[in-house]
């Protein structure tokens, strides 16, 4: 009984955090529900980044059958994965890209003023309705390249498959809050240094193979973007030289995940609020 | 023990330097330079439970940061600070349990969504029980007159509206401590009033503790009970509003209305030594330091030599005793004091 | 003079700003270096898994496109399009409408005032990886560097063109992310910036060369390359020429109706 009822008291704040994250989140859709304009526009704009992407891979391969041994399908997996991690990272964690502002003009003070941990607050900061478009064009992609595997699909496969995307999209938005802490050393009205950050993701959408063993150790160990798509790609199509490291996955995520946090801490000491 | 207390507070600012124009950024470029700005320079402050503080001081004095340092948003470079038994950046969450926060620049309602919508959001942060929540909100509602615009988004509401609403926002969850940062910064006569009245009512029946800053010698008259200035991020002065005024308000002026001009002025005069005279035609003002002479001796002696129909004594007014705080910085001789002379001309706007 | 001294100085007020965000900027850039660095390695990887050229081009023709390429998208960064639509979204508008400014051509000093920085940042970049990667082919005949500046001129021009006509959609949605988003990722297909359209099956060549797109980045390329003939490459510079001038002329109507409607209808 006393086990049980320490256990409740445990989880009631991380229960109140996720009610309040999609309490605030719910609070952003509403608000961005408003202007339905923007919302059709944000997901035709997702869908036509995805397709002119798809377009570019597609062209390539009518002209040779394989990139330095992957096949049209894998790396369409690959684009595919990328897109989905990214659409849940706007769509649930947009917040992230707000961050660099909220500081920059002191708005952030707001958040600080508030019961509730700052970084749920950042997290369920905004909504990109984009991110819905990405996620069902990529989850499609998905769905079709799959079927172009030639593996047996076993239930325990399919598991697997879950968790490896769940840990890939929570590498993207870990990698995201992270490099948005940067917000509390470099003071800009834009989010320029996870935007940089960001921009290394161009390397997760091809296999790493093609690159030189810098480029490799930058997206494997500094920003483990290659675990957002590569080895999660070689485990789903049981390319047995990569499988092996695709079931890191979930444990890169929660280091990502400990990294952003411990990062995010460390910068809000520094917090200086603007305008004295 | 005091509700909040610091001791040698101190925080330290390193702000960039930038010359002005192409060369100036091309240089800023390739070499950044700093200085350190003590915006707040170890102060110590006392406040007790219940107690409604006016904290002035002009632009850049270093009001804001302290009030950013009580409310858990900046770190302290130094000195110690506690808030209800709490170090407040340390605590932050459990320290915003206990207050409540108004910006008078900006809100703390969602900009897109109605205003109520706000309100129930606070109420899950805050996590306010349901019958006290409702129970605030009906009062507040009726107090602050938020019924009209409940279900407006704020951002289509007035600035007027927008702070009010903001006010309840902020009273919700019943703080022991509110902070008002220029709570009636651009707001009109009626509104300003309302706001007023709503604060005081809040120290008087529920014993909150209100820490305001502000240009406006109307909130201080009506809210405050104590006046704390910073200026160069120190406290020069720190007492109640009499003490104030005993201090820095020797001078008095009476004025009177006379029956026909004075022949001369020169009797009179002589009557009044170490006074101010000035006279035109029917009217005659002396000013005078009130711990040398009583009101009534002036006017007896000015009755000696003329005929009086009427008169008045001038209170001496808020603004002038603050502005001569500050004053009384600049003939210490102090380097920076330009900044304050600035502010005391803002405050006879105000 | 007089009458454009206004604008210069506005351009270099936004070149001043520029350099206000140096830190920014120069991390956009290096950013663009990942991109510029994965199509390299992508793009080596196509070509030495081939025995010949592919689509009429070398692998040190490739190289070269691809860095022209880049050094074209460089120029009129988002910065540009983001501050005009923040202008409109955020009603600075009104006070433009006082001013005794052209809009259209007080947007074009501030689009084009930090033009020389990018230029600069971008030629450093591209001069980086051109030494990683070596071979960058060079234009065969001198004619086709003065040419190929022309046509990255009008380039400049019809991206101009283009940005200020989409900016102008902020005047209908809040959120011009998307819109912005949506624009580049058409614009990086059809222009030929991912890929020489000379790849693309034929719709799809015959789609592109119906857009004013291709004049951004593959004219200027194919000029640099000297890949056209002599008429082909006149034709090609003058359909450049007519898609900058209505471009920026139906940024001007776009314009005046959006201003008509918010006069009469109120921001």
């Amino acid at each position: 009984m006393a086990a049980r009822l320490a256990l409740a008291t445990r989880l009631r704040p991380a229960y109140r955090l996720v009610f309040l994250y999609f309490r605030c989140l719910g609070q952003q859709m509403k608000a961005i529900l408003a202007y339905e304009a923007d919302f059709v526009v944000l997901m035709i704009s997702a869908v036509m980044v995805q397709l002119t992407g798809l377009l570019f891979i597609w062209t390539i391969f009518q002209r040779i059958p394989n990139i330095n041994g992957w096949t049209f399908w894998q790396v369409v997996m690959m684009y595919a994965l990328i897109f989905v991690t990214e659409g849940v990272g706007s769509l649930f964690f947009e917040g992230t890209w707000r961050l660099s502002n909220l500081v920059y003009t002191g708005q952030f003070d707001q958040i600080l003023v508030r019961p509730v941990s700052p970084i749920v607050q950042v997290l369920a900061g905004a909504v990109g309705f984009n991110g819905l478009g990405n996620i069902v064009t990529g989850l499609f992609l998905i769905g079709v390249g799959i079927a172009n595997t030639p593996v047996a699909w076993t239930p325990g496969r399919l598991l697997m498959l879950v968790i490896l995307i769940a840990s890939a999209a929570t590498i993207r938005v870990a990698i995201n809050l992270g490099s948005a802490a940067s917000a509390f050393w470099v003071k800009a009205p834009w989010s320029m240094v996870p935007m940089f950050v960001h921009q290394l993701g161009e390397f997760a959408k091809y296999p790493i193979t093609i690159y030189s063993v810098a480029v490799q150790a930058l997206i494997v160990l500094a920003i483990p973007f290659a675990f957002v798509s590569f080895f999660p790609t070689a485990f789903i199509f049981g390319v047995d030289a990569w499988s092996i490291q695709g079931l890191l996955t979930p444990l890169v995520a929660i280091y990502c995940v400990l990294m952003a946090v411990w990062l995010f801490r460390v910068g809000l000491r520094r917090y200086e609020s603007s305008g004295h | 023990m005091p509700l909040i207390e610091a001791t040698g507070l101190t925080k330290k600012f390193r702000q960039a330097v930038k010359e002005p124009g192409l060369v100036g950024s091309l240089k800023h470029f390739f070499t950044r330079q700093y200085k350190d700005k003590l915006a707040v320079d170890h102060i110590d402050l006392s406040i007790e439970a219940g107690e409604s503080v006016a904290y002035l001081g002009p632009n850049g004095a270093g009001k804001s940061t302290t009030i950013k340092m009580l409310t858990g948003i900046l770190v302290p470079t130094s000195g110690r600070l506690i808030v209800d038994g709490l170090v407040p950046h340390e605590r932050r969450q459990q320290n915003a349990r206990n207050i409540g926060v108004v910006f008078g620049q900006r809100t703390q309602l969602w900009w897109d969504i109605p205003v109520i919508e706000s309100f129930n959001l606070a109420r899950d942060m805050y996590e306010i029980p349901p019958a006290r929540y409702k129970e605030n909100l009906a009062h507040f509602t009726e107090l602050l007159g938020l019924a009209e615009f409940m279900n407006l988004p704020a951002g289509k509401i007035s600035l007027g509206q927008r702070m009010r609403a903001d006010l309840c926002m902020a009273l919700l969850h019943d703080p022991k401590i509110l902070y008002l940062d220029e709570p009636t910064i651009g707001l009109d006569i009626a509104v300003k009033d309302s706001i007023r009245r709503f604060v005081r009512s809040r120290v008087e029946e529920r014993g909150t503790t209100v820490m305001l800053t502000t240009h406006d010698l109307g909130d201080i008259e009506d809210i405050c009970d104590r006046i704390v200035i910073i200026d160069n991020g120190k406290i020069i002065h720190d007492g109640d509003l009499a003490a104030l005024k005993d201090n820095y308000a020797r001078d008095r002026v009476i004025h009177f209305e006379l029956a026909r001009p004075p022949e001369s002025m020169a009797p009179i005069c002589a009557g009044l030594p170490a006074c101010e005279l000035a006279n035109d035609g029917l009217g005659l003002s002396v000013r005078f330091d009130r711990f040398r002479f009583a009101a009534g001796e002036i006017a007896a002696a000015v009755m000696r030599h003329v005929e009086v129909v009427d008169f008045r004594i001038d209170e001496p007014e808020v603004e002038d005793l603050i502005r001569k705080v500050y004053l009384g910085q600049l003939s210490l001789g102090s380097a920076e004091s330009d900044a304050g002379s600035g502010e005391a001309k803002s405050l006879v706007e105000a | 003079m007089g009458r454009y001294r206004k604008y210069v100085s506005l351009a270099r007020t936004s070149l001043e700003i520029t350099f206000v965000y140096r830190a920014g900027f120069a991390l956009n850039m290096i950013g663009t270096i990942f991109y510029v660095v994965a199509m390299f390695y992508l793009w080596q990887t196509i070509f030495l898994g081939s025995s010949s050229a592919l689509g009429g081009f070398t692998w040190p023709e490739m190289k070269a496109y691809l860095l022209v390429s880049f050094l074209l998208n460089s120029l009129m960064t988002w910065f540009a399009e983001w501050n005009m639509s923040m202008d409109i979204k955020e009603g600075r508008v009104a006070t433009d409408l006082a001013r005794p400014m052209d809009f259209q051509a007080s947007r074009m000093a501030t689009a084009f005032g930090p033009l020389p920085f990018e230029l600069f940042s971008a030629l450093v970049v591209g001069a980086i990886v051109a030494t990683v990667f070596g071979g960058i082919a060079l234009p065969a005949d001198p004619a086709h560097l003065v040419v190929f500046l022309i046509s990255a001129a009008l380039a400049t021009l019809i991206k101009f063109g283009m940005v200020y006509c989409v900016s102008m959609t902020a005047f209908w949605t809040t959120g011009i992310d998307g819109v912005m988003v949506g624009r580049v990722a058409i614009q990086n297909i059809f222009s030929g910036a991912l890929i020489p359209l000379v790849f693309f099956p034929d719709w799809l060549r015959a789609l592109a060369a119906v857009l004013p797109f291709q004049g951004m980045i593959s004219t200027p390329a194919l000029t640099y390359l000297g890949k056209m003939d002599g008429p082909t490459t006149a034709l090609m510079i003058g359909l450049q020429a007519v898609w900058a001038t209505g471009l920026l002329l139906l940024g001007r109507l776009a314009w005046r109706g959006a201003v008509r409607a918010v006069t009469i209808n109120g921001g």
